[in-house]
């Protein structure tokens, strides 16, 4: 099945006019209409197509790597970081996007080959590696099929043609489009229908593809329509700053998974922080276990980077102590569909170096709301001191970090009461006694028995209190928060990652490390401190939960880990992939180009020395014989043997006497040639002697006619 | 387990059902639109940043209107087929196919189908040859597993139909490939119309039941000097050259008891007074049984096919010699063809073959019993092994110490060398050969 004249060129224009490469349409479409001109062809074996369509693979391969791999520039009239960034990762993104609509230049050489080839085809087990390997594995049912490649090579060029985006040239494409296909459809059509069939049916064609365009456009309207960023809301579980829902109350273990969510790698070897904290929050809902944020102090303030447009500052003069790098994805989405999240800091963080985001947001609970790509990897500097949150409110009417909820109130008294804290104790001893108060009577339990659940009798915190004195850590934080209000010490609820776990070079967070401790505000150095009642042995109890596949899981969580860093461009490898193909495509063009010469090479010296092996006789004066009477006019045809052309060539008169001698010359020739044993040296000799004596006499007689 | 070989067998089926379907349905330019649509559906769903969804939309339109134009093939058809009686695996088979148009309306542009008996193996079938296929391979070695299907018999192509006159009829040029021996069996004849655009079918299926036999593969055989020494045939020259007594006269001797009356030599007895009878030569021949080794416990495996293809050549080409080969052991069955010395048993003797399949329920010992039955009457015996091992070694031992002549043949998988369970052998005569797949026919043009 091959295309009618000049389709190919059509469709090369076609896309060339649609993807801005007319030029290069124009070229490789005459390129390919000129064999109907031109006789020159090549001779190619099955080979060698299968290394050209290799090639063609590769090519695409490294356009792939480069597509994914470049960086478009973007000129913005108001450039700003976030702007620009989101702007170049959008041409990116648009760029890789558009990589189908090279799919003509890359398959040319490939078609270039089958149209001037002497065969007008290609062998079928070339476009598939499955059906080559199959062929290798000695399976022949596929040998000698051959399949014109030209009509899948339309069909390329009219796809490439599609993938631009709409607007200008392309919304000509349908029409475009359609008058293609019908020359196709033209070419190939069966003989048995009328004309007026054939078009009417290609108007039925027509209408039915023209109402296929607008349902689909329908379609994508009523999937729009939907809030994207509502159902993502439902999809992913991720820190919300405003408010958290704890699992207090609820029936059932605790289990959340080990799959690593955050890596650290502290620039100094064992000067971590303890604690990432992603949010903190004020107000306590106790019929609804809630922690919230309540008024403008959660209301995010956009701060800008600095001139490099990777470091935001986030306390300015701060003196931050230490440094640690730290990667965390970014798992929720703004509402335009990015990946955005809240990110998790050491506490006291003053400034992120290398934070590649389009936006950075903060807030005065201490909660960094980033929007960018969905994997950040920052070096976050912090140290004991002031941090973003807000100082607490003792001034306000509300006093938030002071309350206690009238629920847990009377729970909370009376927890107090049991401390027995001597009147006008200092805030370090309140603190104290509140951590002892915990560590002697409270255990570590992630197991939330029907005891806990609220009923009249009480809230699951006031029972945690009083009765149960076991649960995990939202438990211990709760009422460590409360508790302190009671004795008169701001507190907040912190939610985040408790980090322990050491990993190669650094530390690693999973899922099950998702903690919530207390913060807790000094009055004498002005500043919040981490506070954390849960028993120390939660860690144990939750690494005890190890699972015999956790390596797998390890695995997993590392594949994750860098295929987000390829995709989102965190890492450098991204050029690595793209030059190590430059090598397999050299060793492929050397394959292709070398390896068939060489192969000729030896197959030609493969065949001399056979020559000398197996052909003995050649030096046989007969040949002399046969040059001489084919030079008077008889010269042996190919496929004739030598008997019978001796009887053709002795029909001349003058040639007659020399029928016998002859004959016996011919016996004594295939004798030397052909018999196993082959001629003694007195036969030899005779042959040689007989012959020049024949070859003399065939000279010296004139040519006469033949009878 | 066998829940989940039950789903892979479930998902086999209908994937090879629908690959049947669409490889007969579709013409090329519908596999190309058919892939494409696939293609544009997969992408084309970004209609904000491509216009792919308009290619997808035209070819959508395209594959529904044929499909649905596809479906409404209405005429009438009488089919026959003309089959030769047997075919060669591995080798084409012409024949000929006549459609009649039953209808008033002439018909043009239409192609025929042949429609096969479904070859799919039942559940336990299936589930033999893949447990088989993964004794045989180790675990892993997907580079080492070659794709066999042994349930694909034949290759049928598509032929195109002249047209058809009203009431007419019309001869198509029908073509099989027959990959494996036994049984082909037709079904029905399919009349195939192609839409407006040519890219789907649509069929038209006139019942033909038929069958036709699939002789094995034939290797050529040198002229081999088979062992073993003439021995008297009773019955003399009846097994020879034709039925009947022989012409070869050597003398008269007096009449006794139990001599035929036709051998009576009248006038001697006139001369003499007593019953004179005369005396034939009686004949001497080499008479050759074969002997197939069917006793393995894999039901599809090529070592099989391969040895009966081996006792197939022997079969075809002893014939034409100067020895007789008309004795057969295959399985727990013998098989004697007296009609002489034509060719007739040469094709009863390939029919057999062309059944032939394994026996994994009986023991290898059942055959030796068999052969050893009929020891007496042969002077010679070529046996065709699947392996090589105690029981076989026992049994050519043993017909060895009864001085039968042997010509052993033992099949082995390609690259896997002769390492038999058997051991080494004894093997001053040259009798024994083992023959590698692939490279069989070499092996055989080497013997003498």
């Amino acid at each position: 099945m091959k295309t009618p004249p000049l389709l190919l060129f059509a469709a090369l224009l076609f896309w060339g006019w649609l993807s801005d490469f007319l030029w290069a349409g124009l070229a490789l479409g005459v390129i390919l209409e000129l064999p109907r001109l031109v006789k020159f062809r090549w001779e190619l074996d099955d080979a060698d197509f299968n290394r050209i369509f290799s090639f063609c693979i590769v090519l695409n391969g490294v356009l792939l790597g480069y597509v994914l791999t470049h960086t478009t520039t973007v000129a913005l009239e108001n450039p700003s970081h976030g702007n620009t960034l989101l702007a170049t990762t959008n041409a990116d993104a648009q760029a890789a996007a558009r990589f189908p609509c090279w799919l003509p230049m890359t398959f040319f050489p490939f078609m270039a080959v089958q149209v001037f080839n002497i065969r007008q085809s290609v062998p079928l087990t070339a476009i598939s590696f499955v059906l080559r390997w199959r062929r290798r594995m000695g399976d022949r049912a596929f040998a000698g099929r051959y399949v014109d490649f030209s009509f899948p090579y339309f069909i390329i060029c009219v796809f490439a043609a599609s993938t631009n985006p709409p607007g200008g040239s392309r919304d000509y494409y349908f029409v475009g489009l359609y008058v293609l296909a019908v020359w196709a459809l033209w070419s190939i059509r069966p003989q048995r229908y009328r004309f007026g069939t054939w078009v009417a049916a290609l108007a039925a064609m027509a209408l039915f593809g023209v109402v296929g365009i607008y349902g689909l456009h329908s379609a994508q309207a009523g999937i729009q329509s939907f809030n994207a960023s509502l159902i993502q809301r439902f999809l992913v579980n991720h820190t919300d700053p405003l408010q958290t829902t704890t699992s207090m109350g609820r029936i059932g273990r605790l289990k959340l998974s080990a799959k690593i969510v955050i890596r650290l790698e502290p620039h100094e070897l064992g000067r971590y922080p303890s604690y990432l904290r992603e949010a903190s929050y004020r107000n306590y809902l106790a019929p609804k276990q809630e922690w919230l944020n309540v008024g403008a102090i959660h209301e995010f303030v956009p701060i800008s980077p600095n001139t490099n447009g990777s470091t935001w500052t986030l306390l300015p003069g701060k003196k931050n102590s230490d440094i640690v790098n730290i990667a965390c994805y970014l798992d929720s989405r703004t509402p335009e569909g990015d990946p955005a999240g809240l990110l998790p800091l050491p506490p006291g963080s003053g400034m992120l170096e290398n934070l590649p985001v389009f936006a950075l947001k903060v807030n005065h609970t201490g909660s960094a709301f980033a929007s960018g790509p969905g994997l950040v990897i920052f070096d976050a500097h912090y140290g004991p001191g002031t941090s973003i949150d807000a100082p607490p409110d003792l001034d306000a009417t509300n006093r938030y970090d002071l309350t206690v909820p009238t629920n847990e109130f009377a729970a909370v008294q009376s927890a107090i009461a049991e401390m027995n804290l001597p009147a006008g104790s200092s805030e370090e001893e309140k603190m104290r006694a509140v951590e002892k108060f915990f560590l002697d009577k409270f255990t570590y339990s992630t197991w939330q028995g029907p005891d806990k659940r609220m009923d009249t009798n009480g809230t699951p915190l006031t029972k945690f209190l009083m009765t149960s004195r076991s649960g995990h850590c939202e438990y211990f934080a709760s009422a460590t928060v409360l508790l302190l209000r009671g004795l008169d010490i701001p507190a907040r609820y912190a939610v985040g990652y408790y980090v322990h776990e050491p990993h190669g070079p650094g530390y690693v967070v999973r899922e099950r490390d998702a903690h919530a401790w207390c913060l807790v505000w000094r009055e004498n150095k002005k500043c919040w401190e981490d506070f954390d009642t849960t028993p120390s042995s939660w860690v144990g109890i939750e690494s005890a939960r190890t699972h015999w596949d956790d390596w797998l899981a390890d695995m997993t969580s590392w594949v994750h880990f860098q295929f987000a860093k390829f995709r989102w461009r965190q890492a450098n490898f991204q050029q690595y992939i793209f030059w190590s193909l430059v090598p397999v495509l050299l060793v492929l063009l050397w394959h292709i180009i070398f390896r068939r010469r060489g192969k000729l090479r030896a197959q030609t010296a493969k065949n001399q020395g056979a020559a000398a092996v197996v052909r003995p006789g050649l030096d046989s004066e007969f040949f002399q014989l046969e040059k001489q009477l084919a030079a008077r006019g008889v010269p042996r045809q190919a496929g004739e043997n030598f008997s019978d052309w001796l009887e053709r060539a002795l029909s001349e008169r003058s040639l007659r006497d020399l029928r016998a001698p002859l004959h016996g010359l011919l016996r004594l020739h295939y004798r030397y040639r052909f018999d196993p044993d082959g001629l003694n040296a007195e036969q030899r000799e005779e042959l040689r002697r007989k012959s020049a004596d024949t070859l003399q006499k065939i000279t010296s007689s004139p040519p006469s006619s033949r009878s | 387990m066998k829940f989940l070989y039950r789903r892979i067998y479930w998902s086999y089926r209908k994937s090879s059902g629908l690959w049947y379907w669409a490889r007969r349905r579709l013409t090329p330019a519908g596999w190309a639109v058919g892939i494409a649509l696939v293609v544009t559906a997969a992408i084309g769903t970004d209609i904000e940043n491509k216009v792919t969804y308009e290619l997808f939309a035209l070819l959508l339109s395209l594959a529904v209107f044929a499909m649905n134009s596809g479906f409404s093939f209405r005429a009438r058809f009488s089919a026959t087929r003309i089959l030769p009686r047997v075919g060669t695996a591995g080798r084409p088979l012409y024949y000929k196919i006549t459609v009649k148009n039953l209808t008033l309306k002439s018909q043009t542009g239409l192609m025929v189908l042949e429609d096969l008996a479904d070859p799919r193996p039942t559940f336990a079938e299936w589930l033999a040859f893949h447990n088989a296929e993964d004794r045989r391979y180790p675990a892993f070695r997907v580079s080492e597993r070659k794709t066999r299907n042994p349930f694909h018999i034949a290759n049928v192509k598509s032929a195109g139909l002249p047209p058809l006159p009203a009431r007419g009829e019309a001869e198509a040029d029908g073509e099989v490939f027959p990959l494996r021996r036994g049984i082909l069996k037709f079904e029905s004849i399919t009349v195939a119309r192609p839409d407006p655009f040519g890219l789907f079918r649509a069929f038209i299926r006139v019942p033909a039941p038929q069958t036709m036999l699939i002789l094995p593969r034939r290797y050529p055989l040198p002229e081999i000097a088979l062992p073993g020494a003439l021995r008297y045939q009773e019955g003399g020259v009846a097994l020879a050259a034709h039925v009947g007594a022989s012409e070869e006269f050597v003398a008269l001797r007096d009449y006794r008891h139990g001599d035929p009356l036709r051998h009576i030599h009248w006038r001697s007895w006139a001369k003499t007074g007593k019953p004179i009878v005369k005396e034939f030569e009686d004949e001497f021949f080499v008479r050759h049984a074969l002997v197939l080794d069917t006793f393995d416990e894999e039901p599809n495996s090529d070592v099989l096919e391969e040895a009966v293809s081996v006792a197939a050549s022997f079969a075809c080409t002893i014939l034409t010699q100067e020895s007789l080969l008309d004795l057969l052991f295959v399985g727990n069955q013998s098989y004697c063809f007296t009609a002489g010395r034509g060719l007739a048993h040469a094709d009863q003797m390939l029919e057999i073959l062309a059944s032939v399949k394994n026996c994994a329920d009986k023991p290898f010992s059942v055959l030796e019993s068999l052969v050893m039955n009929h020891v007496t009457v042969v002077s010679g015996c070529i046996c065709v092994f699947q392996k090589w091992d105690g029981p076989r070694k026992k049994f050519v031992e043993k017909l060895k110490a009864l001085g039968l002549p042997l010509l052993v043949l033992i099949v082995v998988p390609p690259g896997g060398g002769f390492s038999g369970a058997g051991g080494d052998f004894t093997d001053a005569e040259g009798s024994i050969h083992v023959l590698e797949i692939g490279k069989i026919e070499e092996a055989l043009a080497r013997l003498k």
